[in-house]
């Protein structure tokens, strides 16, 4: 130990130190990166949900559409009723539809 | 050397003294000086992560398109909560908190006070539902004792749309939010967050749990329902239903739309229903869902059932006759056709056009009570298996008896009940070459995980022949073609199979009504390779007797909706020679 010490160009209570320096600022990085590991993550996770709640009321105003067409009452509106549907015979599959 | 190194740490001593004295001094200013403001800025602040914001999976209906449309998932905003200790003037705090939540409900002034007046307490929930921008407007107001938090409360942006199927969340036994009714309590395990993924310190796991962080055991059953629902379609049925019961002031009306090869169940309703984002008013009687959980006698459509079966049984073929009589006593009832009147000698079509339960009452005879039980058993003996809670056993206790007039009775509909899913499960089997396939209402769950598991819905319960469906069938689509609307209701280009059905109600004393009726209808197109089958009933119409004044032009509406929306194309031809056909419209 002694013969080791005494060919290094530096003690080993100054490597000591350093290691324990190193692992001090190790320590309060890792904190920080958990710190803001959660932070972004919980930042996301409330934009998602602030997201998924705009897209419902896009959603509810869709389905409010459909309803509006659904109830309406052509009649009232001032079209009129067909007095007749022709059914023609199809002369090709495009013709279908 | 010594003095000097004395003299240093005692400097170092002083340092460390005047540094805490400098922290002591200034926590003294924090917390007693300045605590109240700090404390009241801390009750207006928000609740900035989310933490015990409520979570929950998505339900979606899906388009015909495939694209999926929520029908359930979560809204955001703030609730309100004074703190009666710090709360400084009430009445100025109620006017600003109702200018504030003017669309949303607010505690009423007089309860606004009497919580206020709480001055044991800390925290009381005033309002709730508060959209962002009235949340935020509020809390700028830094209003002593009043807190503006984050929530997230259960949202469905259909209202009332499929509410009955789709189901609610409340707090049952626990504090948890839960799925009480529909589909969100069939798959509440699922929808279910267990809330604590945000949180977890990621070293500390990578040192305890490392393998939760490589596969999260959760992302493999949570996630999202994905239902088989199509919300236009929902919505058609929805309006459809709620005029006839509005037009006949019918105690209850419903309908279901199935593919009848798969099982799945494209709309499904109920009247009256109730918005599932207002349930402050709504009767608990409601809550549950009428299609899966109450039974009826169907009537007259159970006919095609009865046909089928002595097809498949081999006792009567489609051209087998028999001498229809205006009535018959059977064990000493008296059963009749619905008009008195005897038709003579006739074909087993004329069973279904005509709707004669003398002939069904005969063929249910010529099958026997052993082979009508067994048939019957199948068709309603066991429930459906339906992806809802609840679901009601059927009631064939008439067929276990040795009286003939069970069976006979029990042939065209009366007499046995069941629930509207089993009623239509059976009649599937009609459009989909004697098999009854499982009827169901979510097909697919999204997990977190990223995959869709696709559920199996595949199991099928063959009941009769394909060709005694294909006979029955022929017959049901006869009556479309010759009888129904007086001819007007055929389609010269697509084949309707249908049959109405008129039952007597239940008197609750072991008889029936005279004049109070349950009708039903039923019917599936096209006939020979059904896409849709549909099933209408409408309970205790008012001012009308039969089925087919009720709930033909239903019925008929909706088959060329469908028709329509998903470009079903023609299954028949116009007849030979004739270049257009003409239908009244």
């Amino acid at each position: 130990m002694h013969s080791l010490s005494s060919r290094l160009p530096f003690s080993f209570l100054s490597l000591s130190w350093g290691a324990v320096g190193v692992l001090l600022v190790s320590y309060i990085g890792l904190i920080a990166v958990v710190m803001s590991y959660a932070a972004l993550t919980v930042e996301f996770s409330q934009s998602v949900k602030n997201d998924e709640a705009a897209v419902a009321v896009l959603e509810s105003q869709y389905l409010s559409s459909v309803t509006r067409i659904t109830n309406t009452d052509y009649l009232a509106e001032g079209y009129a009723k067909p007095a007749t549907e022709v059914f023609v015979r199809a002369t090709s599959v495009t013709a279908l539809r | 050397m010594r003095a000097q190194f004395r003299s240093r740490i005692r400097l170092i001593l002083v340092c460390i003294v005047l540094l805490a004295l400098a922290v002591l001094v200034r926590l003294y200013f924090l917390q007693i000086v300045h605590g109240d403001d700090y404390a009241q800025k801390a009750d207006r602040q928000f609740s900035s992560g989310g933490s015990g914001l409520f979570d929950r999976g998505a339900i979606y209906f899906t388009r015909k398109d495939d694209t999926l449309i929520s029908a359930a998932t979560l809204a955001t905003g703030f609730l309100v909560a004074i703190n009666p200790q710090t709360l400084g003037n009430p009445e100025s705090a109620y006017t600003a908190i109702t200018e504030a939540a003017s669309s949303t409900t607010v505690l009423a002034h007089d309860a606004f006070l009497a919580a206020a007046a709480k001055k044991n307490l800390v925290y009381i929930e005033v309002a709730h539902h508060l959209s962002d921008t009235a949340g935020r407007a509020l809390a700028a107001k830094t209003l002593s004792g009043v807190q503006v938090l984050k929530e997230s409360w259960r949202y469905y942006p259909g209202g009332s749309l499929a509410t009955q199927s789709i189901g609610i969340v409340s707090y049952g036994s626990g504090d948890a939010l839960v799925g009480q009714t529909g589909i969100e309590a069939t798959y509440d395990g699922i929808l279910t967050r267990s809330g604590d993924s945000l949180y977890k310190n990621f070293f500390a796991e990578l040192f305890s749990n490392v393998g939760n962080l490589l596969v999260n055991t959760k992302d493999v059953h949570e996630g999202d329902v994905v239902t088989t629902i199509e919300p236009e379609v929902q919505t058609r049925l929805e309006e459809d239903i709620a005029k006839v019961n509005k037009r006949y002031s019918s105690k209850e009306s419903g309908g279901i739309i199935m593919d009848p090869a798969t099982g799945a169940i494209i709309a499904i309703t109920s009247y009256p229903s109730y918005d599932a984002n207002d349930l402050s008013a709504v009767d608990p009687l409601l809550l549950g869902n009428p299609l899966v959980e109450r039974v009826h006698e169907f009537g007259s459509i159970m006919k095609p059932l009865t046909i089928a079966a002595a097809l498949d049984a081999g006792v009567i073929t489609p051209e087998t006759t028999y001498d229809d009589t205006d009535c018959v006593t059977v064990d000493t009832r008296k059963i009749c056709n619905w008009d008195h009147k005897g038709h003579g000698r006739i074909p087993m079509e004329q069973i279904i056009i005509q709707s004669l339960n003398i002939g069904a009452a005969w063929v249910a005879t010529q099958l026997g009570q052993d082979k009508f039980r067994t048939y019957f058993d199948t068709y309603f003996g066991s429930k459906t298996g339906i992806d809802q809670p609840g679901e009601a056993h059927s009631f064939l206790s008439n067929l276990t008896k040795p009286q003939q007039i069970g069976y006979d009775t029990a042939a065209y509909g009366q007499g046995i009940a069941m629930t509207p899913v089993q009623m239509i499960r059976a009649l599937g089997a009609l459009a989909n070459g004697g098999m009854m396939v499982e009827p169901h209402l979510v097909r697919a769950i999204r997990l977190n995980s990223g995959i869709e598991r696709q559920l199996d819905w595949s199991k099928t319960v063959p009941v009769f022949g394909a060709t005694a469906a294909h006979e029955t069938a022929t017959m049901m689509t006869a009556l479309v073609d010759e009888k129904l609307d007086y001819g007007k209701a055929k389609i010269p280009t697509m084949s309707v199979a249908a049959k109405t059905g008129t039952a007597q109600l239940t008197d609750g004393h072991g008889g029936y009504y005279t004049n109070r009726y349950f009708h039903s209808f039923t019917g599936f197109f096209p006939s020979y390779n059904p896409r849709f089958i549909i099933l209408l009933y409408t309970n205790d119409p008012q001012g009308v007797q039969y089925a087919s004044e009720t709930l033909d032009g239903t019925f008929l509406d909706l088959v060329h909706f469908l028709i329509d929306y998903y470009a079903v194309p023609p299954d028949r031809g116009l007849p030979a020679g004739a270049a257009t056909s003409t239908s009244s419209g």
